[in-house]
């Protein structure tokens, strides 16, 4: 965890922490993301009621960014502490554009009004997120216990075990709702591929970039599931696996279904659920 | 920590005022659009306009009337109802209805009517009927 001053590695250090950032913003802000009523509110807002929107979340990251913030560093002064609340909303707002955009919900058709308010109304709860990403992500108070006792139960079972319960914690609330058949109606083929892509690319940015005192020390562990590429590829499917099992279990889908349904939402559930077990992961 | 604090805090590396910089012009721009939207707006009520552009087509016995429903007023409309009739002779032979959960300002969504009698044979009305404000 040496810290260099030196250039290369002041823009990878910048560049953790804004993956830190979007990782925490995503594990935050994701369920409401899945959520139509939000989608609505976004539809509707006038750009009076948008601007307030933006003004008191303006004031809650600040206040969450000095205690807690999406850097290693903690903002002691303000003026530090007002510019990372500038970068987490935009974090925030970037992050949650690329996921509407990515589930459909926001198009080059949509009216300029339409887009404002679903990515406002979906990118502040991100922004919370995103301040409190170093809560969430450090490691820091787990650590202590964990180099402590060394894993008994092998790491891969461990791993995927992980990835079990974070994908049900974040996927279980969304699996039985309308969202899932409403969202899948209109995605088409190219897009659930690059729905694949986002998500292991999130799931990888979540566990390698963004668990910093983490990070180190996952590399080292032994078994299949350690590279971190084949780890975040089998972590994958152990959240698809988990989210057909979601919907089968809310009878969201059935054996008569044809597989192209069992397919999409599917896919469309395992982006919040690879989210959910690559912070499980983190976590154990 | 504290080391790290004395070092990092004072001094802030080019990358962290390019971060802030982009973070800046992200939010700005997002402001400005809301800024522009609010000024630019129309103040004044949904206008909702139901076209019907594409050829009825049929498929085994059914008619398949496709329409287009636009909001060309200021504020978005929540619950517009469309409906349709088909009329022979001044009376109604078939009707449908159709609920659109949103339309704002200036979008166009997209749908169709089915009937079971040829629509071209008598006088087909398609219109929207209601709407709420959100």
């Amino acid at each position: 965890m040496k810290k260099s001053k030196r250039h290369k590695n002041q823009w990878s250090n910048e560049l953790n922490d804004i993956i830190r950032g979007a990782s925490g913003g995503f594990l935050f802000g994701i369920p409401l993301l899945y959520t139509m009523e939000v989608w609505w509110i976004g539809s509707y807002t006038k750009p009076a009621e948008m601007s307030i929107a933006i003004a008191t979340t303006f004031v809650v990251v600040f206040l969450l960014t000095r205690t807690e913030g999406f850097r290693k560093t903690k903002d002691i002064r303000w003026l530090d502490a007002a510019i990372d609340t500038v970068e987490a909303i935009a974090i925030g707002i970037v992050c949650a554009a690329f996921v509407l955009f990515l589930l459909r919900e926001i198009t080059p058709e949509t009216p300029l009004q339409q887009t404002l308010g679903k990515i406002i109304f979906e990118g502040l709860p991100f922004a919370l997120g995103v301040a409190l990403a170093s809560g969430f992500l450090s490691g820091d108070r787990y650590q202590s216990s964990d180099s402590d006792n060394e894993p008994t139960i092998n790491p891969t079972v461990a791993d995927i075990g992980a990835t079990l319960i974070g994908a049900m914690i974040i996927a279980f609330n969304i699996a039985p709702t309308d969202e899932i058949p409403m969202l899948a109606a209109g995605i088409s083929p190219p897009w659930q591929l690059a729905i694949i892509a986002a998500s292991l690319l999130i799931s990888y940015g979540i566990v390698f970039v963004a668990g910093f005192t983490y990070q180190a020390k996952r590399q080292q562990q032994q078994g299949i599931f350690q590279r971190p590429l084949s780890e975040t590829v089998m972590a994958y499917l152990v959240s698809l696996a988990a989210s057909a099992f979601m919907m089968f279990f809310f009878q969201k889908l059935s054996f008569d279904d044809p597989w192209s349904i069992w397919l999409s939402y599917t896919l469309v559930l395992g982006l919040p659920a690879t989210i959910g077990g690559a912070a499980g992961r983190l976590t154990v | 920590m504290s080391e790290s604090n004395k070092e990092q805090q004072p001094k802030k590396t080019f990358a962290e005022w390019a971060t802030f910089a982009i973070a800046c012009s992200i939010l700005s721009l997002l402001i400005g659009l809301v800024l522009y939207n609010w000024l630019a707006k129309k103040q004044e009520p949904p206008i909702i306009s139901v076209t019907r552009n594409t050829p009825i087509r049929e498929n085994k016995g059914q008619f398949y009337v496709p329409f287009t429903v636009t909001n060309t007023g200021g504020e978005t409309a929540e619950s517009v109802q469309i409906i349709a009739e088909l009329r022979v002779n001044g009376e109604v032979l078939e009707s449908g209805d159709q609920q659109i959960d949103f339309l704002s300002s200036g979008e166009t969504q997209e749908g169709a009517f089915i009937f079971s009698r040829n629509p071209s044979q008598g006088q087909l009305i398609v219109r929207s009927s209601s709407y709420q404000l959100p």
